[in-house]
């Protein structure tokens, strides 16, 4: 692992050092920077590029209805939702990597998405057909607001067998855990299918769209609705920093340090499938960035959690943003979701990162 | 003080332990010896409380360690385990500093008391100067002495270590060992550890026990525990034990099944000579 460059040693009997605190702070500044760029960049760019004053007389409501429209009632809304599941996704998979030891964990290859995009279809074709219009893109349907719910209540169920079935004597074992989540995953996304195949013909295409993962169409009721569980996963997140740092120690050193293991990692499992299925309720399952941005965050921040963290939310937002953005303006009009440029952006990245590990 | 009655462990229905009753004593270096399977470190993981008797109890100052709190036990108790995982990156001083985790609420950070016990940690192990260095990057005799000042930082009065010297090449546990005794006579520590080598444990220890097969066999000052009959009853090795100059005895031995080969392993002659020169 390096740190970043530039650590100078603060030697000395005071204080534990923060390494190079300077570093951090430029760490900390250029992921912000890049944040507000690619948000601007959201707000700009599009299938009609707006000027610098066609954008700030959008924002103040004080210009033409067209111009309004797309900052304020698509652009904007669309942009901030794409933050905060990037946001969702990667605290989530550096939650579930911390948690299990084990740098593959993260809510899509633990089957902790699969668990919640079959029930979140299977309630939206239920809904659709007793209500008849449960139309996820639809903001007055009733749909929008109970996605998150019952995704959540499909990501917990998935999450805990993966948990449990991941033990062995007693211990949780990083490669069952693995495994027994790739197979999990593997079988509910074939339920997934089979479910569409059946009952989803009414909406085969608007369903399949919002399983690759995809912020068309998303609105000020779609970020509304992610907010309360961000708030929820920011503060779950930050109480979970310290005992983390002991976590990563061998289980039986953990319990002789007196750190009850068992509450704290159901509650470290708890905050990272509530963030990331109810990611998945509102944009459906979108990939790697639970697997990437714990990585970058690691490499810049070194061993630091408490900064890695930082680096997870500013980071994860920006991946996410970026990705939509490259999404809907490389093949106008044509949009491709955000999960797939996520992924087709990542994987090399990926595979570039662990072809230099050493 | 440390002690257990009658006490029998078990991984499931396979048993392990069976109705030990022994004392640690006060202050002492106390050496579990035994052969692989013996049952030296399921004693010393029930010692820390991290197994439940099948029967029988551990008690820590006449209380049961497995109704004390752990957040309690931590401040009396450290433990090594025998493979320390070590986390990503981490650097020295804050793998140490880990060790104070015990005296602070959960949600709090360190405090300026909780970093002089850690560099007071690090300078009685001789690790000060490798505070900023990653710990994946250092040598195994530094990482157990990392390791062993982390256990340090926790400021208990009982050190637990599983076959602390295991991984290491042979200069590396002698100095390990002697970091222990040093440990033990200037500061007060009770060290309690499980060790393969006979004639390491008959050098550091105060009192040694010998297991076998999950029973008590022998327990005792080193004189009175390593003798020849003892040592060709539990390891099946005939030897031939003479007291050094200190006083220790020390034993030199070889299979039975190879008598006259030279001997493999745990007390090959070349220790004889280097103990002579640390002894």
């Amino acid at each position: 692992m390096t740190h970043p460059a530039t650590t100078t040693p603060r030697a000395g009997r005071r204080g534990i050092r923060i390494p190079g605190t300077g570093s951090v702070a430029r760490l900390l500044l250029a992921g912000g920077l890049s944040l507000v760029v690619v948000v601007v960049a959201g707000v700009q760019l599009g299938a009609v590029d707006l000027t610098w004053s066609q954008v700030w007389s959008g924002l103040t409501g004080d210009s033409s209805q067209h111009v309004q429209r797309v900052v304020f009632e698509l652009r904007l809304p669309r942009t901030l939702t794409g933050a905060l599941i990037g946001v969702h996704f990667a605290l989530s998979g550096w939650l579930l990597q911390l948690l299990s030891r084990n740098p593959l964990a993260e809510a899509g290859i633990l089957g902790i998405s699969a668990g919640a995009s079959l029930v979140a279809v299977v309630a939206f074709i239920i809904g659709d057909w007793v209500v008849s219009s449960a139309d996820p893109y639809n903001n007055t349907s009733f749909a929008l607001q109970y996605l998150p719910l019952f995704a959540m209540a499909g990501g917990l169920v998935t999450a805990l067998a993966v948990y449990f079935l991941g033990m062995r004597h007693g211990q949780l074992s990083p490669v069952k855990m693995t495994l027994t989540g790739a197979v999990i995953a593997g079988m509910l996304h074939a339920l997934t299918t089979g479910a569409l195949a059946f009952w989803g013909h009414a909406h085969t295409e608007l369903v399949a769209q919002w399983l690759a993962g995809s912020l068309y169409g998303s609105q000020w009721q779609h970020l509304r609705t992610l907010l309360p569980w961000t708030a929820i996963g920011l503060v779950g997140v930050a109480l979970l920093v310290r005992p983390l740092e002991v976590m990563q120690l061998d289980d039986q050193h953990v319990r002789t340090l007196g750190l009850g293991l068992n509450r704290w990692r159901a509650f470290a499992l708890l905050i990272a499938t509530l963030l990331a299925a109810s990611a998945v309720g509102v944009v459906g399952p979108v990939g790697f960035i639970g697997l990437l941005i714990p990585h970058i965050s690691r490499r810049l921040a070194g061993a630091n959690l408490p900064v890695q963290l930082v680096l997870c939310v500013l980071l994860g937002a920006v991946l996410a943003v970026l990705a939509d953005l490259l999404g809907r303006t490389l093949f106008t009009p044509y949009e491709v979701p955000v999960g797939v440029v996520s992924a087709v952006l990542g994987v090399p990245f990926f595979l570039y990162l662990l072809s230099r590990q050493p | 003080m440390l002690r257990t009655e009658h006490l029998s462990l078990a991984y499931g229905d396979k048993p392990v332990v069976n109705n030990v009753s022994l004392a640690i004593p006060e202050g002492g270096i106390t050496c579990l010896l035994g052969p692989n399977g013996s049952g030296k470190s399921t004693l010393l993981k029930s010692f820390a409380g991290l197994l439940s008797a099948r029967s029988g109890q551990v008690y820590l100052d006449d209380r049961p360690v497995e109704q004390w709190d752990r957040s309690k036990l931590a401040l009396r108790l450290a433990m090594l385990p025998q493979k320390p995982i070590v986390p990503d990156g981490i650097q020295v001083q804050n793998l140490v500093a880990l060790g104070r985790f015990p005296h602070r609420k959960w949600w709090q950070r360190n405090l300026t008391t909780d970093n002089n016990a850690t560099f007071e940690a690090m300078a009685m192990t001789g690790v000060s100067e490798l505070a900023e260095r990653p710990v994946e990057a250092l040598s195994g005799g530094q990482q157990q002495r990392v390791w062993i000042a982390m256990a340090l930082a926790q400021e208990t009065d009982i050190l637990l270590l599983d076959e602390p010297t295991t991984f290491l090449d042979w200069g590396y546990q002698l100095e390990v060992l002697e970091l222990l005794s040093t440990l033990n006579r200037e500061h007060g520590l009770t060290v309690v550890m499980s060790l393969h080598d006979l004639n390491q444990a008959a050098q550091f220890a105060d009192r040694i026990a010998v297991l076998a097969g999950g029973q008590l066999d022998t327990i005792g000052s080193p004189r009175e525990v390593i003798t020849e009959p003892l040592i060709n009853r539990v390891f099946r090795v005939q030897t031939s034990v003479t007291l050094g100059r200190d006083g220790r005895p020390f034993c030199s031995g070889f299979s039975e099944s190879a008598r006259g080969n030279p001997p493999a392993s745990e007390s090959s002659p070349v220790h004889a000579t280097a103990q002579s020169e640390t002894g």
